[in-house]
């Protein structure tokens, strides 16, 4: 039995030891909003913040995240409202086939906290795990770049 | 022209859903009751099942069900051509063939059941490699492949799927006219679409027994049906409900999983989950097929085309299976032509059957291939003959009333224009310091025909929806459908709704691919639409108000216990005489030391029609200009007598946001095209050129010829040395 | 996965009674990055997974008697962003931050990166060139192994059974040093690399001649590997063109690569004269400008 804290909603969940923690959140919690893409943790469509870090989740243990916080893509939008960087990706084209946006965005949101006014630079070198096949990723900095100042873009 | 909406760079309004997490994929569908089904896979290229034995697997707590050959009906499935069985019979064919398949409580439960099937296997001989397939008394793939349905007749060798031939005048004639001819072979790699959903689906029977079906696939009209057959029930048993598609790029058209899954399903009176592993994905997921195309051109001196022949061979694996055209080969070859006049030409496409896993279309099927070879060899020649490679371009380029190798005559050819733009925009004449290098290559890309179903209904709060059977596959095909709507009937972009349909709203519709969704179902919306606004002028006509908003109307029709709609079949029949061109220069930089190459900036210009969705649009250029980038550069799925070493996204690279160069794209709008608003298609437009500018980039910067794709620094690095040794 | 026990004590003595309880049954898990991985693919099946998660004490860097101590659960991005190791063992802190991409450097850890014993991975180059030690214990006794006799072989490390890293000593260089690292990954941007080369320089007071240089190689042998022949010619030496160029021959004819999917062994040896040559000028260059400073 392990106790997460999931977008500031606690559960108490009871997992065998091998489930990893995007099949406890996707199975076990019915948060499929993170995604499993190439299950070694490479392209980010697992991204998941962990203690407000992010993490890939396809090769973390549930039990690992026991006792601690999880935010995944559905505890960004606050009371019905996109955040920032889900309302730009919309706005720019930063996304198209969607499936690795979720991974996108926790990333994206977890670099605006941490650097509120990115350098270019500076997004490519944090968004550089989470792979997009159908952008080609020039709309995904514009995206980024929108939300960081609205004014720049 | 301007229009009101159309042209307008809305964002994906339909995007809330993906930005939250909220959409449900086929992979997150989930029913009560639901196990999960896994497949065991032949480790052998080509092997004789001497004895299976599931017991321990069946006997393993968790485990509901354990299905070999010997459990299913006969049937061999296929997406034209009928050569591969549900699970191997008595023979694998390649490594990653299936086997077996569990269903089982959880997904690693299922794992663990695979390892407890037992598999005695005698080696047979096998063959890898096309050259040698087709040499007599290689070892046979199929003994009997033309007794398959859908085997086309011509097969000069057992090992052969499929021959495809275009041709124009006498190539011999032509050569015999020519003052030089040149021939080279090129080669370009086994790869993989790079999706990043792996091919998932959920089958469940019904208490009505009927089959529904959420799968990762595109055509889910033709699904039902290559179901249908697969499975021996009647089309009207199954359902296939619309999931959104986490990338297709033409990977995710083939049954794949789901026979196994129904049986699941059948055996275990539950439904059943099957997702594929990526590397699941790496070893049997349809890619890309290998080539080997060897073009002879003739010229005159003065550089003029006289007459080509190209021969190519595609690596096609054990089963053809997976691909879709009639011809069961890739239409893509009729590319071996370039964007050029070329009067005598002769091109061979052979696809080629080989103990490597099998093949299927990929964006724009067999063109990034074609057209790496064919550009390439044109620099080549221009180079020998002392031209320009733009001037050679030049002096052949087509022109309106000429005739495409595929028989299609062409108006309102602006191959020249789009040359010279992207010349323009990338300075292509500006002086370059040592190890800097500038490449041009072009090519074209037709707009697609198919079919489709749009409805049309008026709400009563005055609203519009539109019912599509045409999945999500990210292209943005949605807003574009939406905005041919509004503009029809005068709306907002927020008054008109997409409701997807299932299979069995509509009879039928040829689904996603081909570059042909804007203009079958845009032209499909339009009419509706078009109906939809005869029928609301009428009404309002009837009730005396011509100025009444649409609630009123819907209102006042509802009264009467009517609503408004309307529907349009749209089946686009022959290509029309539009394709559209693509001009793109690379400008790279070659580190002498190691043979890095780095692409310093990227011009792309394209020769559209009208743009319906500018974000859209430039979405997908950016897309598939970067796939092209890492088919040039990076992508492998490394293979070794059958066995692919690169079974993950850690060893198969794609490019990462930090690999993306500078990029220029111009734009030629000219609304000419057969879509609604006269609109082209642009999905497929932008990939094909993308290796050969950066090979004759890489040519221009240090002399290196790059012959076979990928193109790596270890391979420029050694061709230099080899260079300096000889001298 | 299989299916596994699993504990996660709460002290280091905890733990290695755990792992001498299990023996060869078990495995330790830290971030998992690497274990988690083999584990879905099969490759290892242990039957008790032994997590680090909440063992007190194995997660501070601290300066010590002019080194720099990281506990083995320092995670990458922890020591790439450590404002001790930017300031005092700039190439180290450089080094972690090439490590994959963030994701995998949240969970990483110093300790388990050592106990994998990749010969692809980055932080064993730099911390061979930097002379570290690793300390290791085991229920009832610790010792300290110098960091160059802690790779035995692909992917087997110098660790008794239930034997744990605890932690990584790198002393600082000596005034008049430079240091540097390179990572030659041309494929693509988040890749292992092809060859990865950590040099350090250490020059006379005059900042002419060489007094003493490291030179390891990653990615090119079964263990990361320190270059002492090449290192030979650089004792007692003035640096010019021709002496780089030696020393990357040198260097080449130490390796003894495999062909991988980064590289065939005939290029990885060619790149490691390249790399070598690049990073010898570059720690060289570093140490006359340390050398000029301490004037």
């Amino acid at each position: 039995m392990i106790r997460l804290t999931v977008n500031g909603q606690s559960h108490d969940v009871e997992v065998p030891t091998y489930r990893t923690l995007l099949d406890c959140l996707r199975y076990d919690l019915g948060l499929t909003g993170s995604k499993e893409g190439c299950s070694v943790g490479v392209c980010g469509a697992c991204t998941v913040l962990l203690d407000g870090k992010m993490i890939s989740s396809c090769i973390a243990l549930a039990v690992f995240a026991d006792g601690r916080e999880v935010t995944t893509v559905e505890g960004l939008a606050e009371d019905e409202r996109l955040h920032p960087v889900q309302q730009a990706f919309m706005d720019a084209g930063g996304f198209q086939c969607g499936i690795c946006t979720p991974g996108q965005v926790v990333a994206a949101k977890a670099l605006l906290d941490a650097i509120p006014n990115p350098s270019d630079t500076e997004i490519r070198e944090w968004m550089l795990g989470n792979l997009c096949r159908c952008t080609g990723y020039y709309k995904i900095v514009e995206s980024i770049r929108a939300a960081a100042q609205p004014s720049r873009a | 022209m301007a229009h009101r909406i159309v042209g307008q760079p809305i964002g994906r309004l339909d995007g809330a859903e993906k930005v939250s997490g909220a959409a449900l994929y086929s992979a997150d569908v989930t029913l009560p009751g639901l196990v999960w089904g896994k497949a065991l896979r032949s480790p052998l290229p080509h092997a004789r099942i001497l004895r299976l034995d599931t017991s321990r697997a069946r006997a393993l707590p968790g485990v509901l069900a354990v299905l070999t050959a010997r459990d299913l009906p006969d049937i061999l499935v296929g997406r034209r051509m009928f050569d591969m069985p549900l699970l191997a019979r008595d023979r694998v064919r390649f490594i990653g063939e299936r086997v077996a398949v569990v269903a089982a409580l959880d997904p690693d439960l299922a794992e663990e059941a695979l390892a407890l099937i037992e598999v005695e296997y005698e080696d047979l001989p096998a063959v890898f490699d096309p050259i040698e397939a087709l040499e007599p008394g290689a070892p046979l793939v199929h003994e009997n492949p033309g007794a398959y349905e859908g085997a086309p007749p011509e097969r000069p060798h057992a090992n052969v799927q499929s021959v495809l031939r275009f041709k124009l005048g006498d190539v011999e004639a032509g050569f015999r006219e020519a003052d030089h001819i040149f021939e080279h072979t090129f080669r370009t790699q086994l790869a993989h679409h790079g999706y990043l959903e792996p091919h998932a689906g959920v089958v469940a029977i019904d208490e009505d027994d009927r089959v529904q079906v959420w799968a990762s696939n595109k055509m889910p009209f033709r699904l039902k049906e290559l179901l249908s057959h697969a499975l021996a029930l009647p089309p009207a048993r199954i359902r296939v409900n619309l999931t959104p598609i986490g990338g297709d790029f033409g990977g995710k058209g083939s049954l794949m999983d789901l026979p196994l899954a129904y049986h699941l399903a059948r055996v275990t009176r539950r439904p059943v989950k099957m997702v594929m592993s990526y590397t699941e994905e790496l070893m049997a997921g349809n890619p890309r097929h290998p080539s080997v195309i060897t073009l002879r051109t003739g010229v005159t001196n003065d550089g003029g085309l006289v007459a080509r022949h190209v021969t190519a061979l595609f690596n096609s694996g054990a089963y053809a299976a997976f691909k879709p055209a009639p011809s069961v080969n890739l239409g893509g070859s009729s590319m071996g032509a370039g964007v050029y006049r070329i009067p005598h030409l002769l091109i061979e496409g052979f696809c080629v059957y080989t103990n490597n896993i099998p093949c299927g279309h990929a964006r724009s099927p067999g063109e990034p291939q074609m057209v790496f070879a064919e550009e390439s060899h044109m620099d080549m020649i221009a180079k020998a003959l002392s031209l320009d490679p733009a001037e050679f371009r030049r002096r052949n380029l087509l022109r309106d009333g000429d005739v495409l190798p595929n028989g299609h005559h062409l108006e309102h050819v602006r191959a020249k224009e789009t040359l010279e733009a992207a010349l323009k925009a990338s300075e292509w004449s500006k002086p370059k310091p040592p190890w800097i290098g500038r490449g041009v290559a072009m090519t074209h890309r037709h707009i697609g025909v198919g079919f489709t179903n749009a409805h049309v209904r008026l709400e009563t709060k005055g609203t519009v929806t539109l019912t599509i059977g045409l999945p999500d596959t990210g292209t943005g095909a949605h807003m574009v459908l939406r905005q041919v709507v509004a503009e029809v009937l005068g709306l907002s972009i927020e008054e008109v709704q997409i409701e997807l349909a299932t299979t069995d709203t509509f009879e039928t519709d040829s689904g996603v691919g081909g570059s042909r969704v804007t203009h079958t179902g845009g032209r499909a919306a339009y009419h509706a639409a078009e109906k939809l606004k005869e029928q609301i002028q009428a009404e309002a006509a009837k009730l005396g108000t011509p100025d009444a908003s649409f609630a009123t109307i819907a209102q006042a029709a509802a009264r009467e216990g009517r609503t408004l709609e309307a529907s349009h079949f749209y089946d686009a029949k022959a290509h029309g005489a539009v394709t559209s061109f693509t001009a793109q220069v690379a400008e790279v930089a070659v580190d002498p030391t190691t043979g890095q190459v780095t692409v310093r900036r990227f011009t792309t210009a394209h020769d559209v029609g009208t743009i319906i969705n500018p974000i859209g649009h430039q979405g997908q250029i950016e897309g598939g200009l970067i796939q092209g980038l890492g088919f040039a550069l990076m992508e492998e799925l490394k293979t070794d007598e059958g066995r692919i070493s690169t079974l993950s996204l850690g060893d198969f690279k794609l490019p990462t946001i930090r690999d993306i160069p500078p990029l220029t794209t111009v734009i030629l709008e000219d609304p000419v095209g057969p879509g609604p608003f006269r609109a082209k298609a642009i999905g497929e437009g932008s990939i094909s050129a993308v290796a050969p500018a950066i090979a004759n980039a890489v040519a221009d910067a240090c002399g290196i010829r790059i012959l076979d794709l990928p193109i790596t620094a270890e391979k420029v690095y050694f061709a230099l040395k080899a260079r300096e040794q000889r001298s | 996965m299989n299916a596994f026990d699993y504990r996660a004590p709460r002290t280091l003595d905890e733990a290695l009674a755990s792992l001498q309880e299990y023996g060869d049954d078990a495995r330790v898990i830290a971030g998992g990055t690497a274990l988690v991985t083999m584990m879905r693919q099969r490759l290892v099946q242990p039957r008790c997974v032994v997590s680090l998660r909440d063992v007190e004490g194995l997660g501070r860097i601290e300066a010590r008697n002019g080194a720099v101590r990281l506990g083995a659960l320092v995670t990458h991005r922890e020591a790439e962003t450590s404002p001790l190791l930017q300031e005092r063992l700039p190439v180290l802190a450089e080094t972690f931050r090439r490590v994959g991409t963030i994701r995998i450097r949240n969970m990483a850890t110093v300790g388990g990166a050592l106990a994998h014993a990749d010969p692809n991975q980055d932080p064993p180059v730099t911390l061979i060139a930097l002379d570290a030690s690793v300390e290791i214990q085991r229920a009832g006794g610790r010792r300290e192994l110098p960091i160059a006799a802690f790779f035995r072989d692909y992917y087997e490390p110098a660790l008794e059974p239930g034997e744990l890293v605890t932690a990584v000593t790198v002393p600082l260089l000596p005034p008049a040093s430079g240091a540097s690292f390179i990572k030659f990954l041309p494929r693509t941007a988040d890749d292992y690399a092809t060859v990865a080369v950590a040099v350090t320089v250490t020059l006379e007071p005059d900042g002419k001649r060489c007094r003493e240089a490291r030179i390891a190689l990653g990615s090119v042998a079964t263990t990361p590997l320190r270059g002492r022949a090449a290192e030979a010619l650089l004792a007692g030496a003035r640096l010019d063109e021709s002496l780089v160029k030696s020393v990357g021959e040198a260097a080449k004819g130490e390796v003894d690569p495999l062909d991988d999917h980064r590289g065939s062994a005939a290029y990885k040896r060619e790149m490691s004269a390249v790399m070598v040559g690049r990073a010898l000028t570059q720690a060289w260059a570093r140490a006359r400008g340390a050398a000029r400073e301490a004037e």
